[in-house]
């Protein structure tokens, strides 16, 4: 059946009923007639009349004679009513409407409907008020008689309910009825007509309910202001009653109750109407009044000063009351309040005694509290507004009036307050500790902080502004939020704050809020430091938040250090005590950040690093990828500083970064033998590795002989047959073998090119060897391995351990030396050195290469007996140095200042590393006087005294005196037979090397 | 009487209000029988009245009766009242029920009598409208304005095609229809739109007075010469309402037509031919008196138009040429002939009515027509809708009616007392 209000089927109805119109019946048989229709029972015939023919004669009397108008319509009801039975009987136990007595009640219905709907139409005036009230009445008093009824829908689901009532005839025909005198009274008394439905509304509720859902819908505009303005009123007499001396009776109930109802059901549909409606009301009672104003009528609450001044409480006490209706406005509600809004609402509300404002005050609390959405937007226009204006600081909105600014900041705190109270009330009785009591008992929810859950970056940054009050406010309110949100939003809050901070006044907010939180939250920190780890890993901070939050966590564990030193810690450095152990925890977290491509994240990550306690355990697999993260950043540390002095910048922060880093490496090195070995194993590597020779002054040379390939060229890992062939003498390897090949260049072409290394200036490169020694000798010597030794003068740098340097020892010689073939530590005579020609020329070559090299001999010396581990670096080295002191020509040793350098560093370290005794290990020192010859005679020396007495670590002892081990030369061969050619050398040229001669003396 | 109460307590309402009109017929028999003077019921039986018909509330929360149990009380008055041979004892009763006491019960039952008196107009019952009658002639007016209004909503405006019903009164009760009409000038005195007749009632009015003019005066020529008049009860005769209404016509309904443009001219043009005949009828009327006062020896004694009236009415009508004067500026011949029309048929009727008699007033100082035209209208002459006296007809009499000397001496300060206040208005 169709639900649509077209007029047509009523005038149908009208057109068919007018022309059946009874002749005028004459005094005596209307006199029959009511007697009839009284009795029940045909007057003349004595018959007892049917329902259908009662009703009948009911039509003729409403039509002759005016007088029985109030009891026909009576009657009617329960014609109606009767259909309604047979209706929903119908439906119960055939589902099927069509059959049986309801259809033959059917027309009878439609012929009063039609009658009604004549009358309405000729003379509106009278009829439609009577009709409307009837009809209204019937149908609450229909709907709630047969909601109990089987098929009657739940009175929750109003349209199922409405498909129902407007398929039965009955209802609908009275629903058609209501709609035409709404229609007609609408043009003069429309309050009269909406009274009617709020007051049958009231009293039928909830099962009304489709009725005004459904006129609602047929004339939203006018029904929702009608509504309201009813409301309005209703509101302002209540409101006068209750400030009387007079109770407010029971019996009475206010009409904004139903006036609630009703908007909420419209609010499905017409919500934008509703808002649009609400806002105008609010509004118009804040326009300046025209008392005169032409178009409004009188009949109109802006008319009435009284009304326009309760409209504002009205409004609020709705919202209150309506969820559904405040969402509709609050939306929209704080785009209204401009300046010139604002002090309209001043001035009204300064009339208002100081009773109500507070209750108003409290009321707009609630509501802001109970607000599910735009909470966040309020808020901002609350701090705005409260902000006091500032030369310094310009909010985004011109600065407000005085008063109105002191009203949101009244506002605002009492907003706070109440909050306060809500979330500390919140969960009475289980305060040991959110943590475990978020499952036990249901928590009341704020609607206002949940909205603000997501919003808290926003507030954080906010917050973080430092603006005056408004600072204060909202950390306030981010204390509250993050003791509603339980852990989970007072971590994230954290974790905001401690990212965005950028200063430590801005830090010291996160301070304050952990010093608040504390006390009632446990794992605090822990938790916000793995959020933020988390946060970390999906990438989900930028660089400069990322910057700053390694930043901000070193500058917190900073601040431990400084209190630890300042004084006895106590509970107030707790919190930087567990952000550390907190760091401490996810330091293998932080470790990738130290490669990170930005150099200040990377920077910072050093930074705090190096200053974050080191975790109690930690798995093998975590420190080995620290320590080659910390290692890798290292020689990052140092390109960068280099770069950075280049660049003419300001090299603080790089030279920073540079002792960040040798201090993480220092304090890394000393956790563990683990990590002690892996770092320093990897920063010789380092050290050697193509990529940072030159660093340390060192030339990439091309130890396979093959041409270099042009820079341009980008690295093919591809692999070229034709490249492979090229690189003539790996393909085949013939080291170990008699065989030697070398490639020299192409023939026709002249010898290969060298690589044109770029070099750095040599300021640089000591600085950088400065600084790797640095570091591994700190590394070295701080380990753990030698922590019974106590240095016995704090004076004297510690030494440097035996075991370390072995690792440093065995890395080198990995590194510059791969084949281990012959690898063997005691030496052979000096003629089988012809069988590792190639293997020695390589050792050579790299050690021209990376004259860090010998730096980092020197080390392994220092640290004996790890030097004996050297001994085919030092042997290769050693026979290739012979080779070339025998074939060169030149008339001295300078003439090969690389070559001499070498041989003076080679024996100075054999002797440091006490491979030596002291009388050979002080040749170096004649060198640069000789001719290669006798350089070359000397050094057979060494090496005959090597191969006599073999580099071997079992001919060392620990002397716990000096707290280091050391070589008994007395226990080996004499060495004078060693000596002699020395001194025949010594002899040969006395006179430039008599002031050399007591260095030799046994 | 009262003793019947405690056996009617527990009756359900309607058949306790059927057993107490049983007694209380009994009762009146009785007393008439006894010839008690002046018959009259005590107050222990109006309150029975009240409690068990009226349904006042009392100390104990009288369930009301739903509107079909009153239908069925009013069949049974109906009946009631038809049965009873006895004129003065139908009155008797009738004043019983529904004569006003002054107290709380008065508006149920005047609502009670409204229905009762609309359902016997439906049914032709003839007693009880001869009652209405005379309740009609001894009630305050503003009761019977009231009684009136719910007879001209219920057969003029809310049923339609009732109005033959109402037409039939005059034959059914010519007494009743007096006053009825009398009652209807009195409501409707044509100061607002709500207070202009209906038109179908105009129609019967006038075809009423048409076919008997003498109808206005059956209540005068019917009631004894006895000043027993009440006070502020509607006038013996409608006489002084209809000369109003003809008056005032052309201007109300000009000024109607004017606020509600879209006014159809077929209905005022029906409307300015039935007040033309109205007039002419009530002129007629006049005629007549002569010969009646003459019969009864009043000519001259008896005003049936009261001065106080008279000059209410020259007191609204200037105010009316006023009004009328200041919304058309733009003056056309149609603009002027309302105004025209209006001091013409107020010249006719007091010309008439005074050679007949019925105004009685003696040739004194002022002139009262000259007092209206030289009224508040005046001071702008040149945009007067009559702006010298050589336009006025002819025949219009220059004679000077002397009225009591006081109105006179406050006429020109226009917040004139007119005496007949209308506190009362439809539509509240």
């Amino acid at each position: 059946m169709s639900v649509v209000f077209d007029g047509s089927p009523l005038k149908a109805m009208q057109s068919s009923h007018s022309h059946t119109a009874p002749a005028a019946l004459s005094a005596q048989e209307l006199s029959q007639e009511i007697k009839s229709f009284i009795s029940g029972v045909d007057a003349v015939q004595g018959r007892k009349l049917g329902v259908r023919e009662h009703a009948r004669c009911a039509v003729r009397l409403l039509r002759s004679v005016p007088a029985c108008r109030g009891a026909v319509l009576e009657h009617l009801r329960g014609v109606y009513d009767e259909h309604v039975s047979t209706f929903l009987h119908n439906l119960e136990t055939e589902g099927n409407a069509s059959s049986g007595s309801a259809s033959n009640l059917e027309d009878i219905i439609q012929e009063v409907h039609g009658v009604l709907s004549e009358f309405i139409r000729l003379n509106p005036r009278a009829w439609a008020p009577l009709v409307s009230t009837w009809a209204v009445d019937l149908l609450g008093q229909l709907s709630s008689k047969h909601a109990g009824r089987r098929v009657a829908p739940h009175s929750s689901s109003l349209n199922e309910l409405l498909q129902l009532w407007m398929s039965c005839a009955a209802t609908r025909s009275l629903m058609e009825a209501y709609s035409q005198c709404l229609a007609a009274m609408l043009a003069w008394c429309p309050d009269a007509c909406v009274d009617a439905l709020l007051d049958t509304s009231v009293k039928h509720s909830p099962h009304f309910d489709w009725v005004v859902a459904h006129i609602g819908s047929a004339f939203p505009g006018t029904i929702i202001s009608r509504v309201l303005a009813c409301g309005l009123k209703d509101f302002c007499s209540h409101g006068a009653k209750d400030q009387g001396p007079l109770v407010e009776k029971g019996n009475r109930v206010p009409k904004i109750g139903s006036v609630v109802g009703i908007l909420g059901h419209l609010a499905a549909h017409h919500s934008d109407s509703i808002r649009k409606e609400l806002l105008r009301m609010f509004q118009e009672s804040l326009a300046p009044s025209t008392p005169l104003s032409p178009s409004s009528s009188s009949t109109s609450w802006e008319a009435s000063p009284q009304l326009r001044r309760a409209a504002v409480p009205f409004l609020l006490q709705l919202a209150a009351m309506s969820p559904n209706l405040f969402g509709a406005v609050s939306s929209e509600l704080v785009e209204l309040l401009r300046p010139a809004v604002l002090l309209q609402l001043q001035a009204l509300l300064q009339g208002l005694p100081r009773e109500e404002l507070d209750n108003m005050l409290g009321l707009a609390v609630h509501l802001i509290s109970q607000s599910p959405t735009g909470g966040a937007r309020v808020l901002r226009f609350l701090a705005d507004t409260a902000t006091p204006a500032s030369v310094i600081i310009s909010g985004p909105t011109p600065s407000p009036h005085e008063g109105v600014r002191e009203g949101c900041d009244r506002l605002l705190q009492m907003l706070l307050l109440h909050l306060h109270k809500l979330v500390f009330n919140r969960s009475e009785g289980s305060e040991v500790s959110p943590f475990c009591s978020t499952s036990s008992q249901p928590q009341r929810v704020i609607p206002f902080l949940e909205e603000l859950r997501s919003h808290v970056a926003p507030l954080c940054a906010e917050t973080l502004r430092l603006e005056r009050k408004r600072h204060l406010w909202l950390h306030q309110l981010l204390c509250l939020l993050s003791v509603y949100g339980g852990p989970s939003v007072a971590t994230e809050t954290l974790c905001q704050l401690l990212t965005q901070a950028r200063n430590p006044e801005e830090l010291a907010l996160a301070w304050q809020l952990h010093a608040t939180l504390s006390s009632c939250m446990a794992g605090l920190v822990p938790a916000a430091v793995t959020h933020c780890v988390a946060q970390i890993h999906t990438h989900t901070l930028g660089r400069r938040q990322l910057r700053q939050l390694l930043l901000n966590l070193a500058a917190v564990l900073q601040s431990q250090d400084e209190e630890k030193k300042a004084a006895a810690a106590g509970a107030q450095s707790s919190m930087a005590a567990q952000i550390g152990s907190a760091v401490s925890v996810h330091l293998h977290d932080f470790g990738p950040l130290l490669l990170h491509g930005d150099p200040a994240v990377s920077h910072a990550a050093v930074r705090l690093l190096s200053c974050s306690p080191l975790p109690r355990t930690a798995s093998p697999a975590h420190l080995l990828l620290l320590s080659r993260a910390a290692v890798t950043h290292f020689f990052l540390a140092l390109r960068r500083r280099g770069e950075a002095e280049k660049a003419g910048q300001d090299a603080g922060q790089s030279s920073e970064a540079v002792s960040c880093s040798v201090l993480l490496l220092t304090r890394f090195a000393a956790y563990s033998a683990l990590t002690l070995k892996a770092i320093l194993q990897q920063l010789v590597e380092g050290a050697l590795h193509k990529g940072n020779a030159e660093l340390f002054g060192g030339q990439i040379a091309d130890m396979s002989g093959a041409p270099v390939a042009s820079p341009s060229v980008s690295p093919d890992l591809g692999a070229s047959l034709l490249d492979i062939n090229c690189r003539f003498g790996t393909t085949v390897n013939f080291s170990g073998s008699v065989w030697s090949v070398f490639h020299a260049g192409v023939i026709g072409k002249g010898l290969k090119a060298r690589t044109a290394a770029n070099l750095l200036d040599p300021s640089e490169v000591i600085q950088n060897i400065q600084t790797l020694l640095a570091v591994i000798v700190q590394c070295c010597s701080s380990s753990s391995l030698n922590g019974s030794q106590s240095p016995s003068d704090p004076e004297e740098p510690p030494p440097i351990n035996a075991e370390a340097a072995k690792v440093v020892a065995v890395t080198l010689v990995e590194n510059v030396c791969p084949d281990v073939a012959n690898g063997e530590l005691s030496w052979p005579p000096e003629e089988h050195a012809r069988t590792t020609v190639e293997r020695d020329i390589h050792i050579r070559r790299c050690f021209e290469a990376h004259p860090v090299l010998f730096h980092l001999l020197q080390v392994v010396a220092a640290g004996r007996p790890a030097l004996c581990y050297c001994s085919a670096v030092l042997r290769g080295l050693l026979a290739t140095l012979l080779s070339h002191w025998e074939g060169s020509r030149e008339a001295s040793s300078t003439d090969s200042p690389w070559h001499l350098q070498a041989s003076c560093l080679l024996v100075s370290c054999m002797g440091e590393g006490q491979l030596l005794p002291p009388v050979l290990a002080n040749v170096h020192e004649a060198f640069a006087h000789l001719t290669p010859f006798e350089v070359r005679l000397l050094l057979l020396a060494v090496w005959e005294y090597v191969r006599g007495n073999g580099p071997l670590p079992q001919k060392f002892v620990f002397s716990s005196d000096k707290g280091m081990f050391c070589r008994d030369f007395s226990r080996d061969g004499d060495v004078s037979r060693y000596v002699a050619p020395i001194h025949s050398v010594l002899h040969k040229n006395i006179d430039r090397l008599g002031h050399l001669c007591w260095r030799f003396q046994l | 009487m009262g003793d019947i109460r405690q056996s009617l307590l527990p009756r359900d309402v309607l058949s306790a209000a059927k057993e107490l009109l049983y007694h209380l017929d009994i009762y009146i028999c009785n007393m008439v029988q006894s010839g008690r003077q002046p018959p009259q019921v005590d107050s222990k039986t109006l309150d029975l009245i009240e409690e068990f018909i009226l349904h006042t509330p009392k100390d104990r929360n009288t369930p009301r009766m739903s509107a079909l149990q009153e239908l069925q009380l009013l069949e049974i008055m109906c009946s009631c009242f038809q049965e009873q041979s006895r004129d003065t004892v139908r009155q008797l009763m009738f004043s019983a029920l529904f004569n006003l006491q002054g107290n709380q019960a008065d508006e149920s039952r005047m609502a009670l009598l409204s229905k009762l008196v609309s359902m016997a107009v439906a049914v032709g019952r003839v007693p009880i409208l001869e009652c209405a009658a005379t309740w009609l002639q001894r009630t305050h007016r503003l009761y019977c304005v009231r009684l009136a209004q719910v007879l001209v909503d219920d057969y003029c405006s809310m049923v339609p095609g009732s109005g033959p019903t109402l037409h039939n009164i005059h034959s059914a009760s010519p007494r009743f229809c007096c006053q009825f009409i009398a009652a209807v000038t009195t409501l409707y005195d044509l100061t607002s739109e709500e207070l202009t007749p209906p038109m179908e009632l105009l129609q019967m009015i006038v075809s009423w007075i048409q076919d008997d003019p003498r109808l206005v005066l059956i209540t005068f020529l019917n009631s004894p010469l006895s000043g027993s008049q009440p006070i502020s009860s509607l006038d013996v005769t409608p006489l002084g309402g209809l000369i109003r209404w003809c008056i005032k016509a052309p201007l109300a309904y000009r000024r109607n037509k004017k606020q509600a443009n879209d006014g159809s001219s077929d209905g005022e043009l029906d409307a300015a031919r039935l007040f033309s005949a109205l007039h002419l009828s009530v002129l007629q009327v006049f005629m007549l008196l002569p010969n009646i006062l003459n019969e009864k020896g009043l000519f001259g004694r008896l005003a049936l138009l009261q001065m106080e009236s008279v000059a209410a009415l020259t007191s609204d009508l200037s105010r009316l040429l006023d009004q009328a004067d200041k919304h058309t500026h733009a003056a056309t011949s149609d603009t002027h002939a309302a105004p025209q029309l209006a001091l013409d048929r107020l010249a006719q009727a007091l010309q008439v009515a005074m050679a007949s008699g019925a105004l009685l007033c003696s040739r004194g100082t002022s002139d009262l027509l000259q007092l209206v035209l030289s009224g508040p209208v005046i001071p702008h002459a040149a945009h007067s809708p009559i702006p010298a006296h050589p336009t006025l007809p002819p025949h219009t009499p220059h004679t000077p009616l002397a009225a009591h000397p006081a109105p006179h001496a406050q006429y020109p300060a226009q917040p004139f007392m007119t005496g007949m206040p209308f506190p009362f208005r439809p539509g509240h």
